[in-house]
């Protein structure tokens, strides 16, 4: 008995305490509900704090929040798969939102399904499209209130490609002159994050690289894109087959990248965001080259504009790449200080040819 | 194949299996000891976690690397003590109390850096330093074994160290003996005037300790800053060790260096053109053999005894 007793009280604590930790945040303003204002609720299957993808989105509706005059509220999930679905019926049936916005693939399932049963509200994903054609047991009305963006990452990707091949070839990164190879860590083997690769060795080889000189691995184990000391060990492991720049496409597991490159004395880029700006230590900046761009925030906000004046397309799925800004590179002081001129128009001409449509990135979609 | 073996034989990858060994190596060590004390120590990977946030946390505000590990270690001495106070005073079932710990670790890391930082990701803006490595003079200048040995984290020398220190403790000294005994039958153990539940206390709270060096080593040696969840189920692979290696400290010693080696292998083999999913299976096909292996020769074993008898 007495051990029974002791295990619940156990339990019931840890549990409590843990909820708080794991889940906590739920309130961004919630605010009066009969503002008028439009109600976006911002469901993320993962936690803020990762410092790219979901910060960008959330970013990006903070702006809408402060510039459109939306409502904007918060739900974190967690990184518990099992609560995920619970949690987006949850999100679903309160009515506190006018608009519920969730990213990634993983979410595209729920969505689909939850979006029928609330045909009065709207739904927007980004990073994935649900499955139009309502053919495969989801979205039964056609997710006609569901509008859906995907990024043209492998756009991003060839232009770093591009730009890395062309350092190396002209040995303008100060002490890698004889160093010819170049690296890129993913978190997990999934298409979006090959989707970046794919377009990194077709940029590489396009710039004159041979595509045996790409270092490709992935962090994959227990958390892809949270083990940094794994992300630090991978990143040494290149540098040291001779890697000039080292690129991780792998959340917070990127943050070892940088440390690497700082004991290595090599150079990085960054991902998602401007990690120019992110990275506290000034000897880490320094190893950033650019920042490869994948602007989920710009997109949201551009939703959330175009929203406004009933110009957003529902029921269809809207890819935006370079072409929109959408995605893209840093282009800041520190860049123009460690990319000579040449390299620089030469890049900006590949990425003109890119948005025009002369040159074709390959997909891992 | 000469691609593998150049990698294998390089000093890069040497070096690689001694970091990478040395969070399994302490929490292993820290396993042992609670398994031998008889009560098995789940909330290894709770307790590393919160090592490692208490730590990468006080050397930032405080400026102080030292009292940073310091705190780290003792944050998780204390855990250690919590589950045995709740195995021992409130009869708690030991997995459900660990798994709890674990949890009351994930999340109060979290919401710890969180209320401290706004940052829900880790404490990569905060600036908080690592602990010194150890070059050696001298030898550094050997080639191979000095780029192996020379210049490793100071908490790498210590997860080696405590190998022969706890061969020493369980099988030369008093308390180890003590140990033992409590964990095999405390019954006869009181019986013959152990203080069973101080020996179990001390026990855990060691255990607690060595998990908490394996923390402090990854937010603090490896890299230099705390994320989330950021032992990514190293303190497992740490328990299965403790097993694989037959509850024997240099068995358990070779086990963590054999999964720190599996993994520094998939690392570094990973840029070749080898199949990642081939790859990231390398550490795990590796257990399953050892522990075939294991079976293998207990069953042999069993088997010359039962011979014996008859």
């Amino acid at each position: 008995m007495r051990s029974v007793k002791g295990t619940a009280l156990v339990i019931a604590s840890m549990v409590a305490l843990a909820a708080c930790g794991s889940s906590g945040g739920d309130g961004e303003k919630s605010g009066a509900q009969s503002s008028g204002k439009p109600r976006i609720k911002l469901v993320i299957n993962g936690g803020l704090g990762d410092k790219s993808f979901f910060d960008s989105a959330y970013a990006g509706l903070k702006k809408a929040q402060k510039d459109l005059g939306y409502e904007l509220k918060v739900v974190e999930l967690g990184s518990d798969r099992t609560k995920w679905e619970p949690g987006f019926e949850d999100a679903a049936a309160a009515d506190d939102y006018d608009i519920l916005a969730a990213g990634t693939f993983d979410v595209t399932d729920y969505i689909g399904k939850l979006a029928p049963e609330y045909p009065d509200k709207k739904f927007w994903v980004f990073d994935a499209p649900v499955d139009y054609t309502g053919k495969n047991g989801t979205c039964s009305n056609k997710c006609e209130n569901v509008y859906s963006v995907t990024f043209k990452q492998n756009e991003a990707g060839y232009l770093a490609g591009f730009l890395a091949e062309e350092l190396v070839a002209a040995k303008s990164l100060k002490g890698t002159e004889n160093l010819s190879k170049v690296g890129v860590i993913g978190g997990v083997k999934i298409p979006v994050i090959d989707d970046f690769i794919v377009g990194f060795k077709a940029g590489f080889k396009d710039a004159g690289g041979k595509k045996s000189d790409v270092l490709v691995q992935y962090v994959g184990g227990d958390k892809p894109f949270g083990d940094p000391a794994k992300g630090k060990e991978i990143s040494t492991a290149m540098y040291g087959q001779g890697a000039a720049l080292v690129w991780p496409v792998a959340g917070l597991s990127g943050l070892g990248t940088f440390e690497s490159a700082v004991a290595e004395k090599r150079y990085t880029f960054g991902v998602d965001s401007d990690q120019y700006q992110t990275l506290a230590d000034d000897a880490q900046k320094n190893t950033v080259v650019t920042s490869i761009l994948k602007n989920v925030g710009n997109a949201l906000y551009k939703a959330a504009q175009e929203d406004q004046s009933d110009a957003l397309k529902y029921g269809a799925v809207d890819s935006v790449g370079l072409k929109d800004d959408a995605v893209g590179y840093v282009a800041d002081d520190h860049f123009e200080e460690l990319v000579p001129e040449k390299i620089r128009t030469a890049l900006e001409k590949a990425a003109d040819e890119v948005k025009s449509g002369s040159v074709t990135v390959p997909s891992a979609f | 194949m000469s691609a593998v073996l150049d990698v294998v034989l390089s000093s890069a990858f040497l070096a690689a299996v001694l970091r990478v060994s040395t969070p399994y190596l302490l929490a292993a060590f820290g396993g042992l000891v609670a398994e031998r004390a008889g009560v098995s120590n789940i909330a290894l990977e709770g307790q590393m976690l919160s090592a490692a946030c208490t730590g990468a946390l006080v050397a930032g505000y405080s400026g102080s690397v030292a009292l940073g590990a310091l705190c780290g270690v003792g944050v998780a001495t204390l855990l250690g003590l919590l589950l045995a106070a709740l195995r021992l005073e409130l009869g708690a079932d030991v997995i459900i109390a660990g798994i709890g710990l674990n949890l009351l670790a994930s999340g109060g890391t979290a919401y710890a850096v969180f209320t401290l930082l706004d940052d829900k990701g880790g404490t990569s803006g905060l600036k908080s330093g690592s602990l010194p490595a150890v070059p050696l003079p001298g030898i550094d200048s050997i080639p191979l074994l000095g780029d192996v040995i020379s210049g490793q984290n100071m908490v790498t020398w210590l997860a080696f160290l405590t190998a022969p220190v706890i061969a020493w403790l369980f099988y030369r000294a008093r308390f180890g003996f003590h140990l033992r005994a409590v964990g095999e039958m405390p019954d006869a153990a009181a019986s013959v005037g152990i203080p069973v539940r101080r020996v179990q206390y001390t026990g855990l709270a060691l255990s607690g300790a060595l998990a908490g060096l394996a923390g402090v080593f990854l937010s603090m040696g490896y890299v230099s800053f705390f994320v989330r969840d950021m032992t990514a189920g190293r303190g497992f692979i740490a328990l299965a060790a403790v097993f694989l290696g037959g509850l024997r400290p240099w068995g358990v010693f070779l086990a963590a260096l054999g999964f720190g080696a599996a993994e520094a292998l998939a690392v570094q083999l990973g840029t070749l053109d080898v199949p990642p999913q081939l790859v990231s299976t390398i550490p795990y096909a590796m257990t399953l053999v050892a522990l075939a292996v294991y079976a293998w020769r207990r069953r042999r074993q069993a088997g010359v005894e039962v011979a014996a008898s008859v």
